[in-house]
Parts: C-alpha cells; sequence; structure tokens
C-alpha cells in the first residue's frame, strides 16, 4: 500500500527535519517527528488558537462564536451532572471535558485528506487511559484513605486473597481494553479510508464511510469519556 | 396553563432520562464484551509469565491454568458487577 500524503510530515520535510519512515523514529528528534505526534500538537495548537480567535472578550449577550462554545461547555456539563452529581462533576470538569473535546477533534481530523488521527496510534490511546486509570484510584485513595483497599477484597474475608486477585485481572483487562476499544476503532476508519480512496476514490465510494467516520468519531469519544466517569463515580462510591 | 407545561416538563424529564440511558448503555455494553476476553487473556498471561520467566519452567503448565481459571472468574465478576451496577441505576 502507498503511504499516504501528510501534510505535516512534507513540511517538515521541506525545512529539513528528518521524517521516520516507519512508525518509530531512531534518533529523539525522529521519534519528536512521528506524525501522530506532530498531528497532536496540530490540534493542541487549533484548541489554543481557536477559542482564543472565536471567543474574543467575553461578552453578556454572546455572539456567534461564544454561543458556540456556550453551548459545547453548558452541554458538557449538564451531561456530567446526569451523570454524576453537581460536586463532584464540577470537580472533575476540566480533566474530563477536555478528553471529550481533544478526542472528538482527534478523530475527526482524520476525515480531511493529508491528516492523520492521533488516537490511531496506541501511544496516545495508552497514555491517555493511563491518566483516567491513574486519576480514578488517586480518587479513591482520597476519598477513602487507606480503607480504599476494601474495593479490592470483597466482603468475605476468607475470600479476600482470591478477590484480589481478580480485581488485578480485573484492572488490567480496564486498562488494555478502553485504550484497545478507542484505538482499534479510528485506526479501522483510517486503513478502510485509506483503501477505498485508493482503489475506488474517483467514484466517491467513501462517501458513506465517510459519514459513518463522523458517527464512529462521536461515539468513540462520548464512550471513552463515559468510561471515565463511571470509573471515578466507582472509585467514590462505598465499598459494597 | 400551569398543568400542561408540568406535563411537558415531566415528559422532557423522561426524555433526557432515557437519553442517558442509552448513551450509558452504549459505552457499558460496548465495553463489557472486550473487557470479558481480555480479562481471560491476562489471566492465562499472568499464568504463563509466573510459569516460564519468574519458576523458569518447573511448575510448567500448572500456574498456567490456575491463572486462566482466575482469568474467566474476572470475567465473570465483571459481569456480575455490570449486571448490579444497571440494576441500581434502574430503581
Amino acid at each position: 500500500m502507498e503511504h499516504p500524503i501528510l501534510f505535516i510530515s512534507v513540511i517538515l520535510n521541506w525545512i529539513g527535519l528528518p521524517v521516520p519512515h516507519g512508525p518509530i523514529g531512531g534518533t529523539l528528534l525522529e521519534k519528536l517527528t512521528e506524525p501522530y505526534l506532530t498531528y497532536s500538537w496540530l490540534i493542541m495548537a487549533f484548541l489554543f488558537v481557536v477559542p482564543k480567535l472565536t471567543l474574543g472578550k467575553l461578552e453578556l449577550v454572546p455572539g456567534t462564536g461564544q454561543n458556540f462554545w456556550e453551548a459545547l461547555i453548558g452541554g458538557l456539563m449538564d451531561f456530567f451532572i446526569e451523570h454524576m452529581g453537581r460536586e463532584k462533576a464540577r470537580m472533575l470538569f476540566p480533566v474530563l471535558a477536555t478528553f471529550f473535546i481533544y478526542i472528538v477533534l482527534a478523530n475527526m481530523i482524520g476525515l480531511l485528506p493529508g491528516f492523520m488521527s492521533p488516537t490511531s496510534s496506541l501511544n496516545i490511546t495508552v497514555a491517555m487511559t493511563l491518566i483516567v486509570w491513574l486519576l480514578h484510584h488517586i480518587l479513591g485513595f482520597r476519598y477513602h484513605g487507606w480503607k480504599y483497599y476494601k474495593h479490592f477484597t470483597g466482603p468475605i474475608a476468607v475470600m479476600a486473597p482470591f478477590m484480589i486477585i481478580l480485581e488485578l485481572i480485573g484492572n488490567f483487562a480496564r486498562l488494555v481494553s478502553l485504550s484497545m476499544r478507542l484505538f482499534g476503532n479510528i485506526l479501522a476508519k483510517e486503513i478502510l479510508l485509506g483503501v477505498l480512496f485508493m482503489l475506488v476514490g474517483a467514484i466517491f465510494a467513501p462517501l458513506p464511510i465517510l459519514c459513518l467516520g463522523v458517527l464512529v468519531s462521536l461515539i468513540q469519544a462520548v464512550v471513552f469519556v463515559l468510561l471515565s466517569v463511571i470509573y471515578c463515580v466507582g472509585a467514590m462510591e462505598h465499598a459494597h | 396553563m400551569p398543568r400542561r407545561r408540568a406535563i411537558k416538563l415531566s415528559q422532557s424529564n423522561r426524555e433526557r432520562k432515557e437519553e442517558k440511558g442509552i448513551l450509558s448503555d452504549l459505552a457499558n455494553y460496548s465495553q463489557s464484551g472486550m473487557t470479558f476476553a481480555l480479562s481471560v487473556v491476562i489471566g492465562f498471561g499472568m499464568g504463563w509469565y509466573l510459569d516460564n520467566k519468574v519458576f523458569g519452567g518447573r511448575t510448567a503448565p500448572w500456574l498456567s491454568f490456575l491463572f486462566l481459571g482466575f482469568g474467566i472468574a474476572a470475567g465473570f465478576k465483571h459481569l456480575w458487577d455490570l449486571s448490579r451496577r444497571i440494576a441500581k441505576d434502574d430503581d
């Protein structure tokens, strides 16, 4: 399969920076110019610059730009309040909303030709999953102190060593499945689009897949954030 | 007029609840199959690692089998937790 053209890599090559040909570069500089990293930075820059441009000064009567962001942030806040209550939603809002907006954008950018989804690299999804995984255990310890171990031992004392092994396996499964689902769905979308464009791009065959891609991007972002919410709520509530 | 408004409000509340149900069901169920399968695989992987790397093959197949059982049990425990959480959400 011919390698897809990625604009940032082409520009970096033109400037004279080395761009790795395989998935992982050899030197440090090559590692820094891997496509999934450069596109991740592009999205971060986009998220820094575009709200600044569209928001301008905050006004009491919102204009079009401010209206959009207010609807997005307000909608997300309502969504979190429904699932975890007002107080916890306010506490966790910055992390979860950042994840949601970043993942939506990272999934969607792959639909444009010449761009790739950073989330189609396992490195990015594992990093995000590790943050969520550490976060929900830290929240558990913060809410319950050392008694948080009761979440892992189950109700019966005799069964405790057995239950700890089960919980250990379950926690690893959580970590792997959360990252693999996002990664797998987005990579599948990317590969399918790439192949269809190459084979039958001239007769608009990828169009239905593009529509499905929009749907998958949104659903995967919602599912990722919702599962993070479920894990955090589970860690914060009392052991049964 | 107030009564009609109340009916309308309760309707929109129910709609919202249904919406929440669809999204959280999607998250729960799309994750559960994968978690079940991965629990089994990870359990077996831990047993294999203990057998071949930690104990150097002396306990050869036994720890793998034991941890495979643990993995299957962890998968069922995940399903058990999931069904209990859903039952709790419903009432």
